[in-house]
């Protein structure tokens, strides 16, 4: 499902401008949204899922314009949809809890319903915890019982706002393996302020800043954005005081320091490789600098 | 609709919260009775005449165990949005407004059925005691005209006034409000007590059920305030009495309704 927004705007009441003038082409497959805290991702997220209403712009999904009401529940019939903060009933089980919003997304036909949810079950490991009460689940399996509520109709469309925050390491890499498998034919718009979880199942990918689009493309080129702007530093005495440090490792008697920054930050300065994370903050830097 | 009503049911039904309290304020209502509670009018001193029996049970089950329903009911419709669930509930391709109402239905359902439970044990125990059948005729009757309507006003009451304030405050005030509004004398002070507002369905058991004071006036306080409130208990008005309450739960539900839109843009 291709998605495409023209001069989306979102300001909230008290005059808080969220999004500013987004214009985004996101192609089928695995897409990552990357920006920091406060950058409008989740609202931007909303507002595809057809909870919130822009402001101004447009927004299609598919070919149908989110904002009308026959649009928001075409687009919502083959959407999946995975908030920030996920919730769930804790004294249901987790096949109740699933079999609840296989009903509410139309799955109306019980054995159908129950052969999908058994399937999930089984896509994100939770079948021999299906029947014990949410309540006693970790927040990695909480996060699975996520992905699956969002599976449950099949979607074209995968949202995911956050979806590793939180998590273990162990978790977080399987969570993310499982949304690189269910790519497929489907798109995925992963949220999150995670550089490596978009550098491990993103080609492409959108970063926004204070509510502003400031990079859309492949990974490779917003890797290329940091192109010689990334230093190593090794040194004993004070850390560098220009560019971003974004590594700081203990060396000999030294420090050795990894810092974005368009000039050498020190006359000992080496060119370094840049990474998915430095051409992040390289763009960060530019868009705000600080 | 029926999902959630369904499931709302289920979760509902399954608290134990709910089953302790209402089993903590029976022993007191029992207790507060004694030794009326063991006769079978409740020491009005009409015991054998079924109907008699099932109006003062009506009143009596009325009387407390409608605050615990309303106090039970007063988290359910603002948990969605505390437990971080509404936005998945909101994300999918089906009607807020179905939502609501299977919430409404489910929840309400669930919370009555203590309340049914306590009335129809009576009922029955009565059935065994006397030997006479048609009590359970006059329960279902009963029950539906005097107990329902009320139940279906103080359900969407309960739900919808968290909206408003926390609900540990609506639950005070909603406490405040029964007695004031429903169970004090009409000539204590103003008040909605016995009015077409009040929810105990005395309308229903004087103007169907021909139930009589026990001062033998069939309706009516002649010196107390919002007397116009207070139309003579006829057939026609225990209808509008039901109907009134029906139309103000259908108000609440339809402003909870504009409500949620509202906050949702």
């Amino acid at each position: 499902m291709r998605i495409r927004l023209s001069q989306l705007t979102k300001t909230y009441k008290g005059g808080v401008h969220a999004l500013k003038g987004i214009d985004l082409d996101v192609p089928t497959g695995m897409y990552g949204l990357l920006g920091s805290n406060g950058a409008g991702k989740t609202t931007l997220m909303r507002i595809l899922a057809g909870l919130l209403r822009p402001t101004s712009g447009t927004v299609l999904l598919g070919g149908h314009d989110v904002t009308t009401k026959e649009g928001r529940l075409a687009v919502q019939r083959t959407l999946g949809y995975l908030p920030q903060d996920l919730g769930v009933y804790p004294d249901l089980t987790a096949r109740q809890f699933l079999d609840y919003i296989a009903l509410l997304k139309g799955i109306d036909e019980r054995s159908a319903r129950r052969r999908r949810i058994g399937e999930l079950l089984e896509v994100v490991a939770l079948t021999e915890h299906a029947d014990r009460k949410l309540k006693g689940y970790s927040g990695g399996m909480l996060r699975r019982v996520g992905i699956a509520q969002a599976l449950l109709n099949d979607p074209r469309l995968l949202i995911v706002d956050e979806p590793t925050t939180g998590l273990d390491p162990e978790e977080r890499i399987r969570f993310r393996t499982l949304l690189s498998r269910l790519a497929g034919e489907r798109t995925v718009l992963l949220s999150t302020h995670i550089v490596e979880d978009v550098a491990q199942t993103c080609r492409y990918l959108a970063v926004l800043a204070k509510g502003r689009l400031v990079f859309q493309g492949d990974v490779g080129a917003l890797v290329a954005a940091a192109h010689r702007q990334v230093w190593t530093v090794t040194t004993s005495g004070a850390a560098p005081s220009t560019g971003r440090i974004v590594a700081a490792l203990p060396h000999g008697s030294g420090m050795r320091y990894r810092v974005v920054a368009p000039v050498p930050p020190d006359p000992s300065a080496r060119p370094a490789e840049p990474t998915l994370e430095d051409g992040y903050l390289a763009l960060m830097e530019a868009a705000a600098p600080v | 609709m029926i999902a959630t009503l369904r499931y709302e049911f289920l979760m509902q039904i399954r608290r134990p919260v709910m089953w302790i309290v209402y089993g903590l304020t029976f022993v007191v209502l029992v207790a507060t009775m004694w030794p009326g509670y063991r006769t079978l009018d409740l020491g009005l001193g009409d015991g054998h005449d079924p109907k008699a029996a099932m109006l003062a049970s009506a009143r009596l089950t009325m009387s407390l165990l409608a605050i615990v329903y309303g106090c039970l009911l007063a988290d359910r419709l603002i948990r969605d949005r505390r437990l971080g669930i509404a936005t998945i509930l909101e994300a999918a391709p089906c009607s807020a407004a179905g939502r609501l109402v299977g919430k409404y239905l489910g929840v309400c359902a669930a919370t009555a059925v203590p309340i049914a439970l306590v009335f129809f044990g009576r009922a029955v125990v009565y059935t065994f005691t006397e030997g006479k059948v048609e009590t359970l005729a006059w329960s279902l009757a009963v029950f539906a005209t005097v107990i329902l309507p009320g139940l279906i006003f103080l359900g969407a009451l309960a739900l919808a006034g968290p909206l408003l304030m926390p609900p540990l405050p609506f639950r005070v005030l909603f406490v405040a409000y029964w007695f004031w509004g429903n169970l004090i004398p009409a000539d204590m002070m103003p008040t909605l007590s016995h009015t077409i507002f009040a929810a105990t369905g005395d309308y229903a058991a004087y103007g169907l059920f021909d139930r009589a004071r026990p001062d033998a006036v069939v309706y009516g306080w002649p010196d107390a305030a919002l007397n116009f409130l207070r139309p003579a208990a006829t057939p026609a008005v225990a209808v509008l009495w039901m109907g009134v309450m029906v139309a103000l739960a259908a108000a609440i539900l339809l402003l909870t309704r504009l409500h949620a839109a509202r906050s949702e843009s």
